[in-house]
């Protein structure tokens, strides 16, 4: 599709693009994954947000054991090492760190920065584990000394102008994204659910009005394309983190015959099923978009309302099976991942296949297995 | 009339009365655990191998576990509506709830199967295989206290709790897995969340939204427990609960005192007994606990002046993060290769060095919220390494065992940091280790042997030339 050979095109360039800019002036704001972060925020103060999504490369595990111990998932693992060993040049180019805490493997990684790291500037807001008027009014004090910080660090006024231009830019990506995904609910789509996931991994990279244009273009594409010409059976796939560069399940899935329709983490995807109102207080609007809107991910307690989203998903999106594709030592997701097939099996009769991974090379050759014969189990 | 048992209860410090009192519970308990005449003489051989029962005090202390164990086991028997906390658990609430109504029975019954099961009867291994089958299994760095507790239940060694508060506040896995009971057995569960998002130095400051939030959760779940428990939150009950503890704080700082002696006066595997029990019990535990450390207190005075200690004198002084809670063989091996441990990292939490608690509130929680984020422990990793800190000047150490558990993600992300952060600001060497501190199958005392021996003598090295 075209507009993927635009998105790829457009990275190719992007860390220049991101030097230029700073040239100019203008600061580049590196995040971590989550999804807990506005961009908005950083947009309205006419600066460049940029996520870590990197990760996959079992490599840059080894550079971050001289800080941490391997009890860490290894995406943050990955984000410790590309923070440390400058093997990453989005850690470099980055003027400002911010930090939405999630769960401890998020913290490892703002332990590393402030301590081993302390000449990068940071910041760092907490996310409740829990959805209550208490948590929700935590994050949003977060989200206000996050803005008060891009406000000093940037010299621009985040005026509520600035701020409703960008919530509609940002609504407007989220909006795509919802309508290129529900075109799988359908039988005959065209959307690849690996171009789904690169258009994710690349909106968390590039501009984001090139974003939006690039995903107008797909949108577009995609209802004009013929449908894929796929059989197999239809895979709901979910987990904790699907980073960029961490492609392995996805490859297996498709070499062996089963189609991903839908994929569901809580790293790696952006939360496009909600759009943040713009009129009234915008910044308690993103608190209720961000937070208490959107579908929890399972370091969230109880993680309920996310298994039963699945469920959802997979009634919506037709799914033959679910593949629950989780990090070493993610715990949250690992206790979930046991009495979650029950409730799968319970409500929908599907089953679930689940695997772990260390991004490691040695997973390939059972992993395969594993997928291959869950895939043949759903065609019989 | 004695039964087979007797002999192991007195050396637990139960008066022959208290036997005869207990003796109907005791046998119940005890069908209940698997346990029988055959476990006694290993029960009492374990027990007289790894801890110091000349002493009354160490006696009467494994007596306070071994009721709460019994409580803990019987406590539907007894018609209680039951409270299981997560650990490390904020001290308050559960003391609190227990406050309220005759009827409630608050525990951490991991740590109780840990110190009972694990370090009197020597039986922890088959509850552990049973969490592990049930949900939390081996080979993923999950928490081992919580597969006691998981194990325990599965088993019907422990009852079905009628309420767990979660410590949602400090790690990710005692949450999640108070979920995985709520999958498996219907549990209601009161979260108190907190998010320990402070920026690297920050401590001792904290935010006060800090204070705000955890102390509202706490409210919250007090609220809850209240509804799911159907009793009344005694409204005096903060004051009662403060009541209750602060004998057991006070004479923990006298205990904490007698060890800044040279020798140090006891094992850190008898005062590891006392550490976990304010944390893991509200009942007659804590109760016997207070009165178990005013003797021990009263026999290390006069162990101290006579210059009696665990270890020798001059002997290099550690720190370590905690001692072993289910198996004393791993405590023990630190000061067999000749160090002392005067002082853990829990034990500073509770009562090591001072700190300034600086604000002032009105509500329960956000009392216990403010009191615990100054305490440093769900601070953040920064807050603990000073706290850790700090103890190098309180008992005049030598260096740092940061014995870090591989299976909590909350002590394992502080793996390097402690380490280098410890070295660069006491000047003091650290052996950082990695370890099971709930479970000695995988990190047995053996299998730390090496690393720890050879620390030692560097230590005792060290002293030695500085002493020229």
């Amino acid at each position: 599709m075209k507009a993927l050979e635009k998105l790829d095109s457009h990275l190719k360039t992007r860390l220049t693009d991101l030097s230029k800019a700073k040239e100019q002036g203008r600061k580049v704001i590196g995040y971590t994954a989550g999804g807990y972060l506005p961009e908005e925020l950083i947009l309205a103060c006419d600066a460049l947000p940029m996520c870590f999504i990197q990760a996959g490369d079992n490599t840059i595990l080894k550079d971050a054991m001289a800080y941490t111990c391997r009890w860490v998932d290894p995406f943050w693992r990955s984000q410790i090492g590309y923070l440390t060993s400058g093997k990453n040049p989005y850690y470099t180019i980055t003027d400002l760190i911010v930090i939405p805490i999630t769960d401890n493997h998020t913290r490892a990684f703002s332990n590393t920065l402030g301590f081993y790291t302390p000449q990068i500037e940071s910041f760092v807001f907490g996310v409740p584990h829990v959805k209550d008027e208490y948590a929700l009014g935590y994050y949003l004090q977060g989200i206000n000394r996050l803005k008060k910080k891009l406000e000093d660090f940037t010299g621009v006024e985040i005026t509520e102008s600035r701020l409703k231009q960008s919530i509609r830019l940002c609504n407007r990506e989220r909006e795509l994204f919802r309508q290129i995904s529900l075109m799988r609910q359908s039988e005959n789509f065209a959307v690849a659910s690996k171009d789904f996931v690169a258009l994710n991994h690349g909106s968390f990279i590039a501009d984001k009005v090139v974003m939006v244009e690039i995903l107008e273009s797909f949108a577009k594409e995609a209802k004009d394309s013929a449908p894929l010409s796929k059989d197999g059976p239809r895979i709901l796939l979910t987990g904790s983190t699907l980073a960029r560069g961490d492609s392995k399940v996805m490859d297996i899935i498709e070499d062996t015959g089963g189609v991903v329709v839908m994929e569901e983490f809580a790293e790696g995807i952006h939360p496009y099923w909600g759009t943040v109102k713009l009129d009234g207080d915008l910044m308690a609007n993103l608190a209720e978009s961000y937070f208490m809107n959107r579908v929890c991910p399972g370091w969230f307690r109880p993680g309920t309302e996310r298994l039963y989203f699945l469920i959802k998903l997979a009634r919506e999106y037709k799914a033959a099976g679910v593949i629950w594709y989780q990090l070493m030592y993610r715990e949250s997701y690992k206790v979930e991942s046991y009495f979650f097939p029950d409730m799968l099996k319970k409500e929908t009769g599907l089953n679930m296949l689940t695997l772990e991974s260390e991004y490691d090379a040695m997973e390939t050759g059972t992993m395969k297995t594993r997928i291959e014969t869950f895939i043949e189990t759903m065609r019989s | 009339m004695a039964d087979y048992y007797d002999e192991l209860f007195k050396l637990c410090g139960f008066e022959d009365e208290e036997i005869e009192e207990e003796r109907t519970r005791i046998e119940k308990t005890f069908e209940r655990l698997g346990i029988g005449p055959k476990d006694m003489e290993d029960a009492n051989s374990w027990v007289r191998q790894n801890h110091d029962v000349t002493l009354k005090g160490v006696r009467k202390l494994l007596g306070a576990w071994l009721k709460e164990l019994i409580d803990l086991v019987l406590a539907k028997d007894d018609g209680k509506k039951i409270v299981y906390i997560g650990f490390p658990a904020i001290l308050g609430p559960g003391l609190m709830l227990s406050a309220s109504s005759e009827d409630v029975f608050v525990s951490a019954p991991d740590m109780v199967l840990d110190h009972t099961m694990g370090q009197i009867f020597n039986k922890l291994t088959p509850i552990l295989e049973a969490g592990e089958a049930n949900g939390l299994p081996s080979g993923h760095a999950l928490c081992s206290l919580w597969q006691a507790k998981i194990g325990g239940v599965a088993m019907g060694m422990i009852p079905v709790p009628d309420l767990a508060l979660a410590s949602s506040y400090f790690c990710d896995m005692g949450s999640k897995a108070d979920d995985l009971v709520t999958a498996k057995y219907g549990v209601p569960v009161a979260y108190i969340d907190g998010v320990m998002d402070s920026k690297w130095g920050e401590y001792p400051d904290y935010l006060p939204e800090r204070v705000h939030y955890l102390g509202a959760q706490i409210n919250q779940a007090l609220k809850k427990a209240s509804k799911v428990l159907d009793i009344r939150l005694a409204p005096d009950a903060w004051e009662r609960s403060q009541k209750k503890s602060q004998p057991y704080v006070n004479n923990l700082l006298r205990l904490l005192d007698l060890m800044r002696a040279d020798p140090v006066p006891v094992s850190m595997v008898e005062l590891e007994l006392l550490e976990a029990l304010s944390s893991s019990s509200t009942g007659r535990g804590i109760r016997d606990g207070i009165k178990a450390i005013e003797i021990l207190i009263h026999e290390l005075e006069g162990r101290v002046k006579a210059g009696i200690g665990a270890t020798e004198k001059g002997a290099p002084r550690v720190m370590i993060n905690f001692g072993h809670t289910s198996d004393p063989r791993v405590t023990h091996l630190i000061e067999d290769v000749g160090l002392a441990v005067p002082l853990t990292r829990i034990l500073a939490w509770v009562g090591g060095p001072s700190f300034k608690v600086t604000r002032t509130y009105h509500t329960p929680g956000e009392k216990i919220a403010n009191y615990e984020l100054a305490a440093g422990m769900f601070h953040g990793t920064d807050a603990s390494i000073k706290r850790f800190q700090k103890g190098a000047d309180l008992m005049k150490l030598d260096g740092f065992i940061v014995n870090y558990l591989y299976n909590c993600r909350p002590s394992a992300l502080g793996s390097h940091i402690y380490k280098k952060h410890l070295e660069e600001k006491t000047g003091l060497p650290v052996l950082a280790i990695e370890e099971d501190n709930f479970d000695s199958r995988a990190y047995s005392a053996a299998s730390l042997r090496t690393k720890v021996e050879t620390f030692a003598e560097m230590l005792k090295a060290k002293k030695k030339s500085a002493k020229g």
